[in-house]
């Protein structure tokens, strides 16, 4: 389930600037690969899995069977219709390279902090203008926790802003190490229940509870997020136990943002031959979503929405 | 200057689309286009009469004539009148000026095509008016007569260089100095037509013995009474209008406007509503001197009319809710005002409109910034108003304030698109400055048109003289084909088979070669050009009420004047020259993975075959402008430098020096027909690259920021404009948060050396879906270049390059 991660790198599947839901101003995203959790609602499923894999896009393959002479492995298999034999692609990425038509997409390299800085560093402009900044998010960027810290330590001597996305899944020790170096975390609470949790994401909720109150508690900036999936988490239930959550943690932590849920994230289960198990379900509507929003108010959460 | 007034804006920011303008733009979406032949039958009974006086005097009583006959009417939701066709929407012909410009006209046929895609019913009458009038006017009008003397210097190497694509179509657009200028608005409604009657009176009173001058001041005195008469037969009509009308409210409006048109424009603008209805009557003069391409400009709209507003709303003589449907009526009625264009302008601009253009905020001589209630006004009703035209640029400066910013970034939402573009206040300033214009000068300068940058000071000679781009693509076109052009004609210099560079400087030296023989012959005959159309057309009006200086010396604008004309040109296609030559150099001379045999083999065949293709999926992965990579980014910068030395190089005394403004429009389209297969993996006469320094289409992979900082790495200090055109989608713009986003984003580009930029805003589904069911979008707006348009309206490439374009992920 780790990241693989050796000689002070850790393996990052996209740097993406000018991005602006992901903290405060204009802010550069690092998203880390591997994750704890397997939520079913997951819009990254590229950044499950810690180790890089090889994404095949059909729509774009011509057929041309360039990849299948260069696939070491002879992991692709091109009779008709090409596709990736996982048991064998050792997601060297040589086919992608091959690939003009952009059908063979690499997940994950392998960076040092220093190729990561080298990136990030190219927006200030834009950072210092709109009080954006730098955001690591994943998959999970506590299970990167060391590369992290090494990297928000030489972020903020360059006087750029550090934000940290997270489930809330790790260990307190690594979160506490990176409390100092974190100008603002964006936390996830899915569920409240735990079983409901652990149905959902494959994993109990209490270390992430905990996890919560102990940021919340050392007086960081932080903001709660739920994503919002219509039928998992939109009951009353959970939206009065997740207010008398973050009330019960006192401070400024009394203040939700909701993301609603959306399907886009399915032609990448596609790509990665993976199952989607929320196929067909509707992105969550706009008149849905405020009424959860008037639920939260209405439990004395100042909730706010994503778009 | 005094803090502005943000209840005044708050209270702008809730006003509503008057009733009035919802009535007049149900009207013109109902009316159709309608020919309007009536003008060109006042301008042959003119000509007949007059045969055989000074061009001067001639073209003065020519435009009187047509003032003072031509059909006038007042519509039911006008409160300010005065325009070009009686119909609410309708086009005017220019055969008097351009000739025998209409090939329709000789077919048996109840239509023009006017525009890319607008016909326009004609009947019989005036077909008849129109044929006479070419038969009075063709082959003896200065476009014709310039081909002429084009044709004894140089045979028919400019129209071969024209129909290769490698500079605009030149003199059937019928772009004269100044007619997409803007006028002395604030001599005008500060003092009056009868100021400028007395000012050439006392110029005649002095003893003036020099022929010419003597006739150019008559010339400005006829021009000034027959506006003034035009105004107060609009005055007859509204008072006898006033007398059948039932209505008592009606009643009281149209006596309003007879008082107001019987003392403007002749006299002083003593309110916000005069103000406008004096603007109105001289526009649509200006565009009976010459319909096409003439429309009245704005200019900086905000600055002149901001005394009469302030003063009204403060006394209340008026309210806030009547002067925004006042403005909006009259950017209504000029944003969609139409002309019968010349076949290459319909190719090159596609546009169905005149160019409008608003300029907002920006500096004084002092270097504080002007923006103030009326600017943010201006926004807010262009905003209401959801039209293509005008367009409105905002003189974006350090000290632009945030209240301005981000109302101009709401109203791009609004808009969904380019509403207003930013350009750089500082660069264009410095520009000019750098250039030896007084401060004073610089400061007021306005987008021409679109986004290169005029100063209504002056007359601009561009046009015959060559701001009609000169293309880099179809140059490169010719150095790979040693000098011949995509027709197989050998318009270009022989810069040698590229077969035999040894190397990549030997190629780029050839392009800059071959650049400077097609730009500076383009140069040599726009001279001959200035030097002949002023025989055979002047434009008097135009002349006194756009150009202090030609009042001053009793000289036409089309008579070109050493101390103030101004010459540009836009050098275009350097990014796909950038991309293209980078190629080369990687695949052919670093890395040696083709031969340029191959290279041109494959070029030539458009990618044919499985190896062409091959080609071109090398071609199309060599390191792209627009993503951060220093290699080409300085690529870029060079060509940009080294253009504009050669455009430099031209000695055009005694005049001034050209100046370089490379701005966007439709250009791409056009100028992608002027080159075969290119080396950037560009199919041949695909459209080039859009605005002037956006990226390829599609090849700009790292996000909207890398293309910025490659912009910047690149520079391009030398252009007094580069337009950079940017799409994101809407969905994501909702929250105020991203306002201020966009905003910051907008601030750190300017402040960092950008020079322009535009945004535009449309969700790609619903483009894809406005091209299957275009009747469902007809309110969509797109961006294209300097200029915006209806999606709906453009012909199916553009279309399919708007979609195509890379949707930045926000």
């Amino acid at each position: 389930m780790g990241p693989e991660t050796k000689n002070g790198t850790a393996v990052i599947t996209n740097i993406q600037g000018f991005s602006l839901h992901d903290g405060p101003g204009i802010r550069t995203v690092v998203f880390f690969k591997g994750c704890p959790l397997f939520c079913h609602w997951c819009a990254n499923p590229e950044c499950r899995s810690g180790k890089p894999q090889m994404g095949f896009i059909r729509t774009l393959c011509t057929g041309c069977g360039k990849c299948l002479e260069v696939c070491p492995e002879q992991a692709i298999r091109g009779e008709g219709e090409h596709r990736i034999d996982r048991s064998r692609c050792t997601a060297c990425g040589l086919c992608s390279e091959q690939c003009h038509y952009g059908a063979l997409v690499r997940y994950g390299e392998a960076m040092t902090v220093d190729d990561v800085m080298d990136a990030v560093r190219r927006d200030r402009m834009f950072y210092a203008d709109s009080g954006g900044g730098v955001t690591v998010s994943g998959g999970e960027p506590l299970l990167s926790a060391q590369f992290v810290r090494e990297l928000f330590e030489r972020i903020r001597n360059e006087q750029i802003n550090t934000c940290v996305e997270t489930c809330g899944m790790g260990s307190p020790e690594v979160l506490l190490q990176l409390i100092p170096v974190t100008d603002h975390f964006l936390f996830d609470l899915k569920l409240m229940d735990d079983d409901a949790h652990s149905r959902y994401t494959g994993c109990s909720n209490r270390q992430i509870l905990h996890n919560a109150a102990l940021v919340a508690g050392r007086g960081a900036d932080v903001l709660f997020r739920q994503p919002l999936v219509p039928g998992v988490n939109d009951s009353s239930g959970n939206i009065e136990a997740t207010a008398r959550f973050l009330r019960s943690l006192g401070g400024n932590a009394a203040r939700l943002q909701i993301m609603p849920f959306h399907g886009m994230g399915v032609s990448k289960y596609r790509a990665l031959d993976l199952p989607y198990t929320m196929e067909g379900v509707a992105s969550a509507d706009d008149k849905h979503v405020e009424a959860v929003r008037q639920a939260y108010l209405s439990c004395g959460i100042d909730c706010t929405v994503s778009r | 200057m005094a803090e502005v007034d943000t209840e005044l804006l708050n209270r702008i920011d809730k006003l509503q689309l008057g009733e009035r303008n919802q009535r007049w733009k149900k009207a013109m979406k109902a009316s159709g286009w309608k020919l309007f032949a009536d003008r060109e039958k006042w301008t042959v009974a003119s000509w007949r009469e007059t045969e055989g006086e000074d061009i001067q005097i001639r073209r003065a009583l020519l435009f009187k004539k047509i003032v003072e006959n031509v059909e006038i009417r007042i519509h039911d939701y006008d409160l300010i009148v005065g325009r070009a066709t009686p119909g609410v929407i309708g086009c005017a012909t220019s055969i008097d000026v351009c000739g025998d410009y209409i090939p329709d006209i000789w077919k048996d046929t109840a239509e023009l095509r006017i525009t890319m895609d607008a016909n326009v019913g004609l009947d019989p009458e005036s077909l008849e008016i129109l044929r006479t009038s070419a038969k009075t006017f063709g082959g003896r009008t200065a476009p014709e007569m310039t081909y002429r003397k084009w044709e004894a210097l140089v045979g028919s190497w400019m129209k071969d260089a024209e129909a290769a694509k490698l500079k605009d179509p030149t003199l059937d657009t019928a772009i004269f100095g100044q007619t997409t200028s803007v006028l002395m608005w604030q001599k005008i409604l500060g003092k009056g037509l009868g100021s400028f009657i007395e000012e050439a009176r006392g110029h005649l009173a002095a003893g003036e013995t020099d022929v010419d001058k003597v006739n150019f001041w008559k010339s400005a005195i006829i021009v000034c009474e027959a506006a003034m008469n035009h105004a107060h037969r609009y005055g007859a009509l509204a008072r006898e209008m006033a007398e059948n009308e039932a209505r008592p409210e009606r009643k009281k409006e149209l006596l309003q406007i007879a008082s107001a048109c019987e003392h403007v424009p002749e006299h002083p603008a003593r309110t916000f509503h005069e103000a406008l209805q004096s603007m109105a009557i001289i526009g649509v003069c200006k565009l009976y001197e010459h319909p096409m391409h003439n429309n009245p400009q704005w200019g900086r709209g905000d600055q002149y009319l901001y005394p009469y507003f302030m003063r009204d709303i403060a006394n209340g003589t008026i309210t806030l809710e009547k002067a925004a449907e006042l403005l909006a009526e009259l950017i209504g009625r000029w944003g969609t005002q139409t002309f019968v264009a010349s076949e290459s302008l319909k190719e090159s601009h596609q546009i169905n409109f005149g160019i409008n253009n608003i300029m907002v905020g920006g500096l004084d001589a002092s270097g504080a910034d002007r923006s103030n209630e009326l600017s943010y006004l201006f926004l807010h009703v262009v905003g209401l108003l959801q039209l293509s035209s005008p367009t409105v640029g905002l003189r974006w400066n350090r000290k632009t304030p945030l209240w301005l910013m981000r109302k101009a970034i709401q109203t791009n939402m609004v808009t969904k698109g380019g509403i207003p573009l930013f350009e750089n206040d500082e660069v264009v300033i410095s520009r000019f400055v750098e250039d030896g214009i007084p401060m004073e000068e610089a400061a007021e300068w306005c987008g021409l048109g679109c986004v290169y940058p005029c100063l209504p000071t002056r007359a601009e000679h561009y046009g015959a003289e060559g701001i009609a781009a000169c293309n880099l693509a179809a140059m490169l076109h010719l150095v790979l084909h040693n000098g011949v052009d995509i027709n197989g004609k050998r318009t270009g210099l022989e810069t040698g088979d590229p077969r035999n560079f040894s190397s990549f400087d030997e190629l780029y030296d050839a392009l800059m070669k071959q650049h400077q023989f097609i730009t500076h012959r383009s140069f040599r005959l726009a001279a001959v050009a200035r030097e002949e159309q002023h025989k055979y057309v002047r434009l008097p009006f135009l002349s006194t009420v756009g150009i202090q200086r030609c009042m001053d010396l009793g000289q036409d604008l089309l008579i070109p004047d050493p101390e103030s004309s101004m010459f540009g040109i836009s050098d275009r296609a350097i990014i796909d020259v950038a991309d293209s030559l980078m190629a080369i150099k990687k695949l052919v001379f670093d890395e040696k993975k083709l031969m340029m045999d191959e290279l041109l083999a494959a070029l030539d065949s458009d990618f044919a075959g499985k190896r062409g293709e091959e080609i071109r999926q090398m071609c199309l992965a060599q390191p792209k402008f627009g993503n951060d990579i220093d290699e080409v980014d300085r690529l870029a910068g060079k060509i940009s430098e080294d253009s504009y030395a050669v455009i430099r190089s031209y000695d055009n005394s005694p005049f001034r020096n050209y100046m370089v403004a490379r701005e966007g429009l439709a250009w791409h389209y056009f100028g992608g027909l002027g080159a075969g297969a290119l080396p950037n993996g560009r199919k041949a006469l695909e459209p080039l690259n859009d605005g002037s320094v956006s990226p390829m289409r599609g090849a700009d992979r790292n996000g909207p920021t890398a293309v910025l900082r490659s912009a910047l790495k690149a520079g391009f200090k030398e252009s007094h404009a580069s337009v950079l055109n940017q799409k994101f989608s809407s969905a994501i713009l909702r929250s105020s948060e991203s306002i201020d986003k966009l905003v910051a984003y907008t601030n750190a580009f300017m402040s960092n050396g950008g020079s322009h930029i535009q945004y535009n805003m449309v969700d790609t589904n619903e483009l894809k879906d406005a091209k299957i069911h275009p009747e469902e979008h007809r309110d969509l707006i797109v961006r294209i270049g300097g200029f915006s348009a209806y999606f709906t309206q453009l012909s199916p490439d553009i279309q399919d390059d708007v979609i195509n374009r890379n949707e930045h992920a926000l």
